[in-house]
């Protein structure tokens, strides 16, 4: 249902055209799920916010997106428009600042539904006020008059992922949604997505740092680093090898990771404007050779597992 | 929101109060004796005593206070020295040309400078939205006295639509008395439209930014439907709070306007009032035009907290 195939983007920074993704490639079939893990600045983030057509201004593009048979970075506003929402829905990293502080929770879920659905005004808000009970924001303790600043973190992002959800999309795009949250409340707010996206057969593009979350949640996964992916398949295959250094260094990194302490990963992300001109993780890398300095390695292997790395691990 | 209001109105009672220590006491410093400046220098030292005693001068500073404050709150703002009518009347004909005259001004201000900003804003970085703040920085740049006497050849001498100068008054109809306010109006609220219309893209360009316009975009709405529906009414409180400053100074600071137009407003009357030493005019005046502040600025705090409640349910 959603194809990209070879996404690139460049963004201009000070004037000067940006690689921030090159060659991105994934398949998300009807019903599945998709886990882009990678650490801030990877292009996991814009990755999305490419497929929803709402990169920044000056942003430049190549490669598809095809969905259902639209190719959305062909495709014209108006009908990017009549997709978002209805068809793709998102839910956001900061729910403290994605809500309209001036507009009841209500009102917000009842917008896309208002918009796409044309519902009348009462009829919108009573799906909404049975959204938000659905997503566990219920009266008494919680009516569909509030206001964002009188709802927790945690009940904000379930206002946002109840508004995403609220026209029945086809792909629910997932951007960190509980980064922001509480530990407590992160695990309900996952097993809420995951229940709502397996009830209504929605299919799951889930993006975290976190490379531990992804293993109970998602069927396929893409690691990213430096705007390219350096390793992918299914879950279970990647985790069974997790044949790519970094791969490896970003699960060491995971809090949730079964073995030991979380094991920060020395050094940072190269800046986007000056990339080295082979593999973007090699300063980084303990395994890195020669050639890792001097040629980006292609990502290599089959539809259940591909990697990018001149001296991949073996199995675990 | 019971106790929002008193805890206001006891502030309000406390700045005027504070407000008529203050004028009054840098009144008292001031040179100058409204006796002796009635009288003229050639005046005989008895004469002047003897006006000083009737018009109570000759009291101790406590009492002349008292006396004025108890006269404020029972309606009697005292006779004018130079003039010899009661304040009341005075300040009266005043107001019912410069009220007019500010709502006149804030209304045009206000009703070409948001749209102007919201436009400058959504096409920020663009042809029109250079264009737009170009207008805009000549339009803060131009004293409004001199916008006035372009206003004035262009309007009145060169289109002889509208009077150049002078006031009516209210007693022959509506039309004749706005007729007069046109232009002065003009004059004073362009150049306060051209502050807010770059107050006003700023505002919106910055919530353009906020995470709730892309949120909005994400369910579907267009650019323009994100802009009003969201980017805006977000917006609108430092707006408002702008407009209520620009109503305030309108109401007693546009003494070079009035004069450029003849017209017999507050402004005009606070500097003659100064000037001729007319002492109770002159705390009449600022008592009121604090008290005016006060009553502006409230009212911009109950549309804010209209506006946005966050400020609403905090009170």
């Amino acid at each position: 249902m959603l194809t990209v195939s070879d996404l690139s983007v460049t963004l201009p920074m000070a004037g000067v055209p940006v690689p921030v993704l090159s060659g991105v490639s994934l398949t998300l079939p009807r019903g599945g799920s998709v886990g882009l893990v990678g650490e801030s600045g990877s292009g996991k983030s814009m990755t999305a916010l490419a497929v929803m057509g709402l990169l920044p201004p000056g942003a430049r593009t190549g490669g598809q997106i095809g969905f259902d048979g639209h190719d959305l970075l062909a495709a014209p506003e108006a009908a990017l428009c009549a997709l978002r929402g209805r068809r793709i829905g998102m839910v956001f990293q900061e729910p403290m600042t994605a809500l309209d502080p001036l507009m009841r929770i209500g009102a917000q879920v009842a917008e896309p539904l208002r918009r796409h659905l044309g519902l009348s005004r009462a009829a919108a808000a009573a799906r909404a006020a049975a959204l938000l009970a659905r997503v566990g924001l219920a009266p008494p303790r919680v009516t569909p008059d509030l206001y964002p600043h009188q709802l927790s973190g945690g009940q904000r992002q379930r206002v946002v992922i109840a508004a995403a959800l609220a026209c029945g999309p086809d792909l629910l795009i997932a951007d960190e949604p509980t980064t922001a949250l509480d530990v407590t409340v992160q695990a309900q707010v996952l097993d809420l997505l995951a229940a709502l996206t397996a009830e209504a057969g929605m299919a799951l593009l889930l993006i975290t740092h976190d490379l531990a979350v992804v293993s109970e949640t998602v069927e396929q996964v893409l690691v990213m680093y430096a705007g390219r992916v350096v390793e992918s398949g299914s879950t279970a295959a990647v985790f069974a090898r997790m044949a790519h250094p970094y791969t490896r260094a970003l699960f060491a990194a995971s809090p949730h990771a079964a073995v030991g302490d979380p094991a920060p990963i020395p050094g940072v992300m190269p800046d986007p404007r000056a990339r080295p001109p082979g593999c973007a993780f090699a300063p980084r890398c303990a395994r890195a050779g020669g050639e890792c300095t001097r040629t980006v390695p292609p990502l290599l292997g089959t539809d259940a597992h591909r990697v990018a790395c001149f001296h991949p691990h073996a199995a675990r | 929101m019971t106790g929002f209001l008193l805890r206001r109105l006891l502030i309000l009672l406390a700045t005027l109060i504070a407000a008529s220590l203050v004028v009054f006491a840098v009144l008292q410093v001031l040179p100058g004796d409204p006796a002796a400046i009635m009288l003229g220098t050639g005046a005989r030292p008895d004469t002047v005593a003897a006006l000083r005693h009737r018009l109570g001068l000759d009291a101790p500073l406590a009492l002349r206070y008292l006396r004025w404050i108890a006269g404020l709150a029972t309606g009697d703002f005292g006779i004018s020295y130079t003039y010899s009518v009661p304040v009341r009347t005075l300040i009266g004909e005043r107001v019912l040309v410069s009220l007019p005259l500010a709502v006149l001004a804030i209304v045009l201000s206000t009703a070409i400078a948001i749209p102007v900003g919201v436009l400058a804003a959504a096409r920020r970085g663009r042809a029109a939205d250079a264009a737009m703040m170009g207008v805009a920085q000549v339009g803060v740049a131009i004293p409004n006295f001199w916008l006035g006497l372009l206003l004035i050849l262009l309007f009145a001498i060169r289109l002889p639509w509208l009077p150049a100068s002078g006031f009516p008054g209210w007693d022959g109809g509506a039309w004749p008395a706005l007729r007069a306010l046109i232009l002065p109006a003009l004059a004073l609220g362009l150049p306060q439209g051209a502050i807010l219309a770059r107050v006003t893209r700023a505002a919106v360009i910055e919530t353009l930014g906020e995470d709730f316009v892309r949120t909005a975009r994400a369910w579907g709405l267009s650019r323009r439907a994100a802009l009003w529906r969201h980017a805006v009414p977000n917006a609108l409180v430092p707006v408002v709070t702008l407009i209520g400053l620009q109503f305030s100074f309108l109401l007693a600071g546009t003494v070079i306007v009035e004069n450029v137009f003849t017209l017999p407003g507050l402004g005009r009357l606070v500097f003659q009032a100064i000037a001729q030493r007319d002492l109770i005019v002159v705390q009449d005046l600022v008592v009121l035009l604090a008290g005016s502040v006060i009553a502006v600025n409230f009212v911009v705090d109950l549309v804010a907290a209209w506006l946005d409640p966050r400020q609403r349910l905090a009170a």
